[in-house]
């Protein structure tokens, strides 16, 4: 009968100790991954035989993670700024880590709100050939463990910065830019012997889109203004942002202040500038950009026409009921 | 018929009024720049932080721009560090809110879906984007696998790069759709799905945000869907999905 006493006691302490831990137990959520890093891109011109050494900082913002670094090419795709990653590294340049405990390629471990410094080391070894090479610093977190008998997909989180090399002996940069295209982008135009004049609606907003081709070895960076000047005489400018056009590539150049306007046209093309406002007449386009001192300058212009469309035809409209009413009355009469 | 005439004459010189008014008197609106023979006023740089701040026993006006921005020279190498084109001071961030997503216990004919936020803040000029590509299909240890979706088929087969409806009980696979920020155009609705870009076949990482705006916390959801036939072999079935955030150059 004791014995059955001091059991029953064991048993219930044990059921109000697992009760216990399972009400205080914390709630299972989600395994987050955050990563940011900075600088988030970093450009170089660089001798060969030279070295330098670039910090990093790594942030986790989310849950402890596993992460892994590593630096592999990257090419640029379309004319957005868009890259594709290659699975290594082209080229000759050389990376590094000079951590004390950290290398590429080996994973370390990073607790929540922790910062982690990476001192790369670029190295151009001596031989290397001048020209452009361009690559991406990459921060991988490591998947989850296995989760077994339910169907899983888990998943890694990569941050990129991008790293823009270019070597040379002599410190000359090869600037060969091209217009590729400066116009407006007007879903109405005429032919008038032989020249195409885009027509915009007084009120639309007017898009227009400058494409810059970088035909050298090295990335070039365009300074310029995109100039509107009106029939009578008064004029707008606009700053083209500097973006790097990199070596043999064409990208679509944007200007201030609607940069930063998410315009997508009929066709979701994009746009270097957006004008708006109210527009009558003919107006004349052009754009200036050079690339640094003692660099070539390219020009290119457009122009366009606007008229008040809508607004007339809604005058005519209603001159034209107008017209008709007074007209019938009379004969009611 | 004098007041006809009188009326159509009336409405004509209305008419021609307004044209002459629209057409010759109406000023240009500009955005920012305004320009005079003796003066040009730019719009000002967009600080996130900037402003004045004052107390009883100070004012403070201040820019607060980007930490160790700027260009960096010496013998033989010239070093361009930072947001170089806009002063911004936001970091490029990239979140995952959950790398383990369970499908769960997969039940024939029944699609299983689970789901997780991709969340970017890139304050870099040109653009940020996020692709995807999984290792290898949905499959287990032993090699069975639960092939990537073509959708309903026919008319709505989707592939790596397009989505389609994926709406039929009868049409099995694995595959994701995406709601929110940034995401690309072809998925029209929470029913549009495509299949992952499946690193095995050679199948080159899609984008699946991207956006030449800068902003903070640009979230989009990607829903993950599985289903399967009554002869899926039984199993534990598994694959990681890799997203890659990458800024602009």
């Amino acid at each position: 009968m004791t014995n059955k006493q001091i059991n029953f006691k064991f048993i219930f302490a044990v059921f109000a100790y697992l009760f216990i831990c399972l009400f205080i137990s914390h709630p299972v959520l989600a395994q987050q991954v955050s990563l940011s890093i900075s600088p988030p891109i970093i450009q170089a011109v660089m001798k060969p035989g030279k070295s330098i050494m670039i910090a990093y900082t790594l942030k986790n913002s989310g849950d402890p993670v596993v992460v892994n670094s590593k630096v592999v090419s990257f090419e640029p795709i379309g004319n957005q700024g868009k890259i594709k990653l290659d699975q290594d590294i082209l080229g000759p340049v050389r990376f590094g880590l000079d951590n004390a405990n950290l290398t590429l390629g080996t994973p370390f471990f990073m607790n929540t709100g922790l910062s982690q410094q990476l001192l790369l080391r670029i190295r151009v070894p001596d031989e290397a050939p001048e020209g452009d090479y361009y690559y991406s610093l990459l921060a991988i977190s490591q998947p989850p463990p296995v989760s077994e008998g339910i169907a899983t997909t888990r998943a890694t989180a990569t941050i990129a910065s991008n790293i823009l090399i270019t070597v040379t002996n002599s410190g000359i940069i090869d600037i060969k830019p091209k217009v590729t295209l400066f116009d407006t982008l007007s879903r109405f135009s005429l032919n008038l012997f032989g020249t195409p004049i885009k027509i915009f609606d007084s009120f639309d907003r007017v898009p227009v889109v400058l494409y810059l081709q970088n035909e050298g070895k090295n990335l070039i960076v365009p300074q310029g203004t995109i100039s509107l000047r009106g029939n009578f005489g008064e004029q707008a400018n606009f700053d083209i942002i500097p973006q790097n056009i990199l070596s043999q590539s064409q990208r679509l150049m944007q200007a201030t202040p609607s940069a930063n306007i998410d315009y997508t046209g009929a066709d979701r093309s994009p746009a270097s500038l957006v004008l708006s406002g109210f527009f009558i007449g003919k107006y004349n386009l052009s754009t200036t950009v050079n690339f640094g001192d003692n660099s070539p300058t390219v020009f290119a212009s457009a122009s366009f026409i606007a008229f008040p469309f809508k607004i007339v035809a809604g005058i005519i409209f209603i001159v034209l009921i107008t017209y008709f009413l007074i007209k019938k009355l009379p004969e009611e009469k | 018929m004098k007041n006809k005439q009188f009326n159509f004459k009336f409405l004509f010189v209305v008419f021609a009024y307004l044209f002459v008014w629209l057409s010759y008197f109406s000023p240009l609106v500009h955005a920012l720049d305004m320009n005079s023979t003796r003066f040009s006023i730019q719009g000002a740089n967009v600080n996130s932080a900037s402003g004045t701040k004052t107390s009883t026993n100070y004012t403070l006006q201040d820019t607060i721009g980007q930490t160790a921005a700027g260009q960096f020279s010496s013998t033989g190498y010239i070093v361009k560090a930072g947001f170089q084109y806009i002063h911004s001071i936001i970091p490029f961030q990239f979140s995952v809110s959950n790398i383990n997503v369970s499908l769960g216990t997969l039940t024939p004919g029944t699609p299983s879906t689970a789901t997780t936020n991709l969340v970017v803040s890139f304050g870099d000029s040109g653009q940020y984007q996020v692709t995807v590509q999984e290792n290898n299909s949905l499959r287990t240890m032993t090699g069975n696998a639960i092939n990537d979706t073509g959708c309903n088929g026919g008319a709505s087969t989707c592939t790596i790069s397009s989505a389609a409806l994926w709406n039929s009980s009868s049409a099995y696979g694995f595959g994701y759709n995406m709601t929110g920020n940034d995401i690309p155009s072809d998925f029209i609705s929470s029913s549009y799905f495509r299949p992952f870009p499946n690193a095995t076949a050679a199948q080159n990482p899609q984008v699946v945000m991207s956006s030449v705006n800068v902003g903070r916390n640009r979230q989009s959801t990607m829903t993950f869907k599985a289903n399967i036939s009554g002869i899926q072999p039984a199993g534990s079935y598994q694959t990681v999905v890799s997203f890659v955030a990458t800024p602009s150059y």
